[in-house]
């Protein structure tokens, strides 16, 4: 089965007049077809840059991104445009970012299928699903948080896309109206069986969502399935671990790795241990 | 209609800065059309006024022939141009009066009857009619006959000539209605009686009733061009036309076309060609104004869409539908500009021709407006494809980055354009002469334009950088508001966009309004001086005397009018009675002492008028083999030199001689007595007698009886010349080898002139322009009223006196003080005159305004003065912009502790540190360009040789449009500093920046 979304090694490097940022470094990831998936992490730590780079709107600096079997860096702006149009849905933080202010309901979300195929009656669809249907809703720059980031996710789901990104769509609003949002995708990723990515930082809509994946400085830190969270070996055996475990570990700490038959043990390791019990252990 | 509709949204939604697009797209498309629109219309004033003052010959062409085809041609011509009235078909045949042998004209002109007054009777209407001049005296009922037109033949096959029977009486017309195409037909009525008498109007019935005899009816047509409808875009087909009648007559042996149409027509040709490179020029500086505004607010909007279009990207839209959705609604915005520019240009035009213009003529839009208008439109197509460019080309991302990142303004197109002004200056400067090649130096128009640029781009790179060297005083000592406004200064963005645009705007503006004073100063200084007088009218009398008698009955006051002989020059003579001149003339000096130094103490003229003159004189003795002739010089009317009658011998008492015939009924004046010697063979050479011949009479018979005049031959002040005068009568001294000439002292031995510089010509031309007497200068400086070449001013009496004739190049001119011109004209018209359109000093005045130069310097004040106001609006919109994107660091330092007034002067310096700076630039480089440019930049399409033009601006003016600007500054910036302060408070921190 071809895998939703492939990352191989991606990095990702910012680069300004005065100095290079590196946002990710050496992400593997591999989202299949009809996951939903959360996208945790600090600030700063490469959610977005990575959500971006999904939507085809970067090309990684390095390393190789897959959607859908397509390899982003070979596909020409006309094809990655071609991609956005059919393939993927976009719902950016600020729900006013979504929506041209001056237009209706309607027309924020039949101006995102224009690119793609006008279908008048999918309109009407989704504005009813998101509870704006009819034609009584002022223009979109008029309207509540709540209702904007629910026209958002309808303009998102406007080209019914086989991937839907979500960044933080839930920040600006109420619980009521977060948790309406999510509702929202879930049923539709069920119904559509489109694959869903959200950053977030908000633990309810990670909690609603089938796999959790943080990032932290630009690495895949850590994996959760089933609410069981897993750290992820990089790809040069790194292992981040998570800020739950820094009082044991703190950074800075030396430590010793102790393997196991299916793993290995990471040990603090004391001023002075001179370390040949773990030798012997390990032989 | 969906996109449509969301496009019309999103400009509503961005109402404020839709609209200040529209206005700063607007404006310079009514600016840049305003000129190809009122230049036509200038153009077609030029036209019709030149027609109007020409000679009605010179409006038209006359076509003649000895057979009836020539209406049929003469309709063919006229129907080839919109602008030339039906033909005037016509028929004549010129034949003496039996008894009188007068020769009059019998003719038919189509519409006769409205071009005459009638004064008894009524207009021919049947075969054997017709209608006589008062001055032709024959009564009513008469029946004239002429030679040439004779009855039918009788039944005897005697043929008598046909009674034309006298059946209106009619007064002469004016000879300058173009009906009758400027021929002298009305000689009789005016006065010469000689053998012509004034035409006797029939109908064409009394052809056909009647047979020639000996003499030939003429057919003819008058083609005249309609001067209220011919336009400027009607000049080559008025070209081609006039080519075509002499092409016409060259074809038909028969056909003699008549016209003077050539000379106006090439007057024309360089005037209308002149309005073309100036105006074009300053066009060209407007259009690059238009590009600058337009550029910079049209990216201001393109930029405000960012959101929108990385939106569109976002959601897959291909390019072109990205660009397109870009491009609306600027696109928009520039398709409404057109039109509405083209409709506000065209007002502006109306207005200046309404107020400029000294005729009604049409203002269209033309093609060359439309095309200015959509040359200004393109750099706002370019601006919003460019900027469109941007926000579609760089990564979507960029668009939600909360710190945009900076990009560095390069040093390329600005050292461009420094050294093209430099090389430009440098060349103005030294050779004075910028490239082009239609005459005058029009290059020096587009100096302003460079310098303006270029003292721009130099502020904006000096400001931030004074202001960075200005940190460390102010972080001391000049308080929190000083040191955030230098900051601000710095860091350079929208200090560079204000500082380019208000630098060039004003910049073009102090240099046009420089040179507007300058010029317009200089249209009326050479006004005064060229026309002479606040109007002038033109007329046509037979002599000095008519000429002056009809100007003192037209205006019996002395100081309305004053009457004017001009001699074209150079040198140019004006001749004029010296106290009528000093009321009328325009002269700032004191014209009545002046004028007064061109009188002289000179003896009456010796008229003499009969069949026969007389001199009587004390016989001498004639030594032998000498030959001695005596001769007696006489200016008489219509001759155009001296004419000598012999007088014989003077051994004799009584020499005599007839009179020349034209001295039976009008005055001849004696201008000389003279004798000469011949040598006969035989002649001894050594001998060297000395003849004294003292005349003591002058006498003229006239109807038989001599009658003595009084010659003055006993007073010595009243002749001068080789001999003298005394009790004993006129001696004059008679030698061998030479000749001995006595002439009355009637005018001066040198004729007082007021010059305006000397022309190095000892001779004044004299109204004959025959060179007879010296001048005595009195130079006055370098402007006379009524001279534009050098030339001089003399006393009209005199010059009459010094004159044989007057030259057929003479032109009668009557002055006229200001608000006089109605009844002078009326009362030179009452007097049977004919009197051409006046020549007005503000026609004139407006004439040079709309004529290429001034056109070109008035589009550039109109024009430059819309830009910086506009450059001002969008400067000041461009700073509330930047400092309103810093609210947020406002409201920081507010929270920090700032007080609001250190806030506020912190506003209030930058925009006025900006605002000061853009508009001192502009000024230093509009005030330099007028130092560099003024003198060279051609003011008319032939430079005046006098009066010397000036170059000093109007410096009130120019300290009112800055002291005006500044304080728009002024107010604009403590309103906008004002505004955002308001808006400025800690709470905003709590909000995300967004």
């Amino acid at each position: 089965m071809t895998a939703a979304v492939r990352c191989d090694g991606i990095v990702q490097i910012y680069r300004t007049r005065e100095l290079e940022v590196v946002a990710l470094r050496d992400v593997d990831l591999v989202i299949d077809p009809g996951e939903t998936v959360a996208l945790l992490g600090p600030s700063g730590a490469g959610k977005s840059t990575l959500l971006w780079l999904m939507a085809g709107l970067l090309r990684p600096s390095a390393g190789r991104l897959r959607l859908n079997g397509s390899d982003v860096s070979r596909l020409s702006p006309r094809a990655l445009d071609r991609m956005r149009a059919a393939d993927i849905g976009v719902v950016l933080q600020n729900p006013s970012r979504n929506l041209i202010p001056y237009a209706t309901p309607a027309q924020n979300v039949a101006f995102a299928q224009r690119a793609a195929r006008p279908d008048r009656r999918r309109v009407a669809e989704l504005l009813d699903r998101v509870g704006l249907g009819g034609n009584r809703h002022p223009h979109a720059g008029r309207m509540s948080g709540g209702e904007q980031q629910r026209l958002a996710v309808a303009v998102a789901l406007a080209n019914a896309p086989r991937l839907l990104l979500a960044d933080e769509p839930t920040s600006q609003l109420d619980a009521a109206s977060g948790e309406a949002v999510i509702d929202l995708i879930k049923e539709t990723a069920v119904e559509t069986s489109s694959t869903v990515v959200v950053v977030t930082h908000d633990p309810v809509v990670s909690e609603a969502l089938g796999r959790t994946i943080t990032i932290r400085d630009g690495r895949v830190g850590t994996e959760g399935r089933h609410g069981e969270d897993f750290v992820v070996i990089g790809r040069e055996g790194a292992v981040q671990l998570p800020p739950e475990f820094h009082e044991l570990l703190p950074p800075g700490t030396m430590a010793r790795i102790e393997p196991l038959a299916d793993g290995v043990v990471l040990r603090r390791a004391e001023p002075g241990d001179d370390g040949d019990e773990t030798r012997r252990a390990g032989r | 209609m969906r996109g449509w509709g969301l496009t019309l949204r999103g400009l509503w939604e961005r109402r404020t800065l839709s609209l200040i697009v529209l206005v700063v797209a607007l404006v310079p498309v009514a600016t840049a059309s305003v000129g190809p629109i009122f230049a036509e219309s200038a153009g077609t004033e030029i036209v019709r006024t030149t027609l109007a003052e020409s000679t009605p010959d010179e409006r038209g062409w006359r076509f003649t022939a000895p057979h009836s085809g020539v209406p049929a041609q003469a309709a063919r011509f006229a129907a080839g141009g919109s602008f030339l009235h039906p033909p005037i078909k016509g028929m004549e045949l010129l034949s003496p009066e039996a008894t009188s042998l007068t020769k009059y004209p019998l003719m038919w002109q189509d519409g006769q009857c409205e071009h005459v007054t009638l004064l008894v009777g009524r207009c021919p209407a049947a075969a054997g009619e017709i209608m006589v001049s008062r001055a032709a005296g024959f009564p009513l009922g008469h029946r004239v006959r002429v030679t040439g037109v004779i009855e039918r033949p009788k039944p005897d096959g005697k043929s008598r000539p046909a009674p034309l029977q006298v059946v209106g009486v009619y007064h002469a017309p004016n000879p300058g209605d173009p009906f009758w195409f400027g021929r002298n037909l009305f000689a009789q009525s005016a006065g010469f009686t000689e053998g012509n008498g004034d035409p006797l109007f029939t109908v064409p019935a009394t052809r056909e009733s009647t047979v020639v005899n000996g003499a030939t009816w003429t057919d003819a047509a008058t083609v005249v061009i309609d001067a209220t409808r011919i336009t400027a875009a009607d000049l080559p087909r008025l070209a081609e036309l006039d080519a075509s009648a002499q092409q016409l007559a060259n074809a038909d042996t028969e056909t003699i076309v008549f016209s003077g149409l050539a000379g106006p027509l090439g007057e024309l040709r360089s005037q209308t060609a002149s309005l073309g490179v100036p105006a074009l020029l300053v066009i060209a500086q407007l259009v690059g104004l238009g590009w600058l505004l337009l550029f910079l607010t049209v990216s201001d909007l393109v930029t405000a869409r960012g959101p929108e279009i990385a939106l569109a990207r976002l959601r897959g839209h291909g390019r072109l539908r990205v660009w397109r959705f870009g491009l609306a609604e600027p696109l928009v915005l520039l398709a409404v500009a057109l039109p509405a520019g083209l409709a506000l240009g065209l007002a502006l035009a109306s207005a200046m021709a309404g107020a400029l213009l000294t005729v009604a003529v049409p203002v269209t839009v033309t093609g060359q407006s439309v095309l200015a208008g959509a040359a200004v439109l393109l750099g706002g197509v370019v601006a919003a494809g460019l900027a469109a460019r941007n926000v579609a080309v760089r990564p979507v991302t960029e668009e939600w980055r909360r710190t945009p990142r900076r990009t560095a303004r390069g040093w390329i197109i600005d050292a461009v354009i420094l050294a093209v002004t430099g090389l430009g200056l440098a060349e103005l400067l030294t050779t004075g002469i910028i490239t082009e090649n239609s005459g005058q130096q029009a290059g020096a128009l587009a100096v302003p334009g460079l310098l303006a640029v270029a003292a721009a781009l130099l502020s904006c790179r000096f400001l931030p950088s004074l202001a960075r060297r200005l940190f460390g005083p102010t972080r001391r000592a000049g308080g929190i508001g000083v040191f955030l406004a230098l900051r601000q200064i710095a860091r350079g963005p929208a200090t560079a966009g204000s500082l380019i645009v208000l630098g060039t705007a004003f910049g073009l503006a102090t240099f046009a309004t420089a040179a507007w004073s300058v010029t317009s100063a200089n249209f009326e200084r050479v006004a005064r001086i060229h026309n002479g007088a606040d109007a002038v009218l033109i007329t046509r009398t037979e002599s000095v005397a008519d000429f002056r008698k009809a100007v003192e009955r037209a205006d019996p006051s002395g100081v309305r009018a004053a009457p004017v002989l001009v001699l074209p020059g150079p040198p140019k003579m004006l001749a004029t009675d010296p106290a009528r001149f000093a009321h009328v003339a325009n002269w700032d000096r004191p014209a009545a002492s002046l004028t007064g130094r061109l009188g002289a103490d000179v003896a009456p003229r010796v008229t003499l008028t009969g069949d026969r003159f007389r001199l009587r004189i004390h016989p001498v003795e004639i030594p032998k083999y000498w030959e001695v002739r005596m001769f007696a010089d006489l200016r008489v009317p219509g001759e155009a030199t001296v004419k000598s009658i012999p007088l014989g011998a003077p051994d004799r008492a009584m020499l005599e001689w007839g009179l020349p015939p034209a001295c039976r009924t009008a005055p001849c004046e004696l201008r000389g007595l003279r004798g000469d010697v011949s040598y006969l063979s035989g002649a001894d050479m050594d001998e060297h007698p000395l003849l004294a011949i003292e005349a003591t009479e002058v006498a003229t018979r006239s109807g038989g009886r001599w009658r003595a005049i009084d010659a003055g031959l006993t007073d010595p002040d009243r002749w001068r010349g080789t001999g003298s005068a005394g009790a004993d009568g006129l001696t004059l001294d008679m030698a061998a080898f030479t000749a001995t000439k006595m002439i009355p002292a009637t005018y001066p031995e040198e004729l007082p002139a007021l010059v305006n510089s000397l022309t190095g010509n000892d001779f004044t031309p004299g109204l004959d322009q025959a060179y007879l007497v010296r001048q005595a200068p009195v130079p006055v400086g370098p402007a006379v009223p009524g001279l534009d070449v050098p030339g001089g001013v003399v006393d009209l009496e005199l010059a009459d006196r010094v004159a044989f004739a007057i030259h057929p190049k003479a032109e009668f001119q009557v002055w006229v003080a200001p608000g006089h011109l109605a009844a002078v004209r009326d009362g030179l018209l009452a007097q049977g005159l004919p009197v051409y359109e006046p020549r007005l000093m503000s026609g004139l005045v407006a004439r040079y305004s709309s004529q290429g130069p001034g056109l070109a310097l008035m589009l550039l004040l109109m024009a430059a003065i819309a830009a910086a106001v506009l450059a001002l609006g969008r400067a000041v919109l461009a700073l509330y912009s930047a400092a309103r994107q810093r609210g947020y660091e406002l409201a920081a330092l507010e929270a920090a502790g700032a007080r609001t007034p250190a806030l506020r002067s912190a506003l209030l310096l930058e925009q006025l540190i900006i605002l000061c700076a853009g508009m001192l630039a502009g000024v230093t480089s509009g005030v330099v360009a007028a130092w560099a440019a003024l003198p060279r930049i051609p003011e008319f399409v032939v430079p005046p040789i006098t009066p010397p033009l000036l170059y000093e601006p109007s410096l009130p003016l120019l300290a009112a449009v800055t002291g005006g600007a500044l304080l728009a500054a002024l107010v604009a910036a403590a309103v906008t500093a004002e505004i955002l302060l308001r808006g400025v408070r800690p709470d905003r921190l709590r909000g995300a920046p967004g």
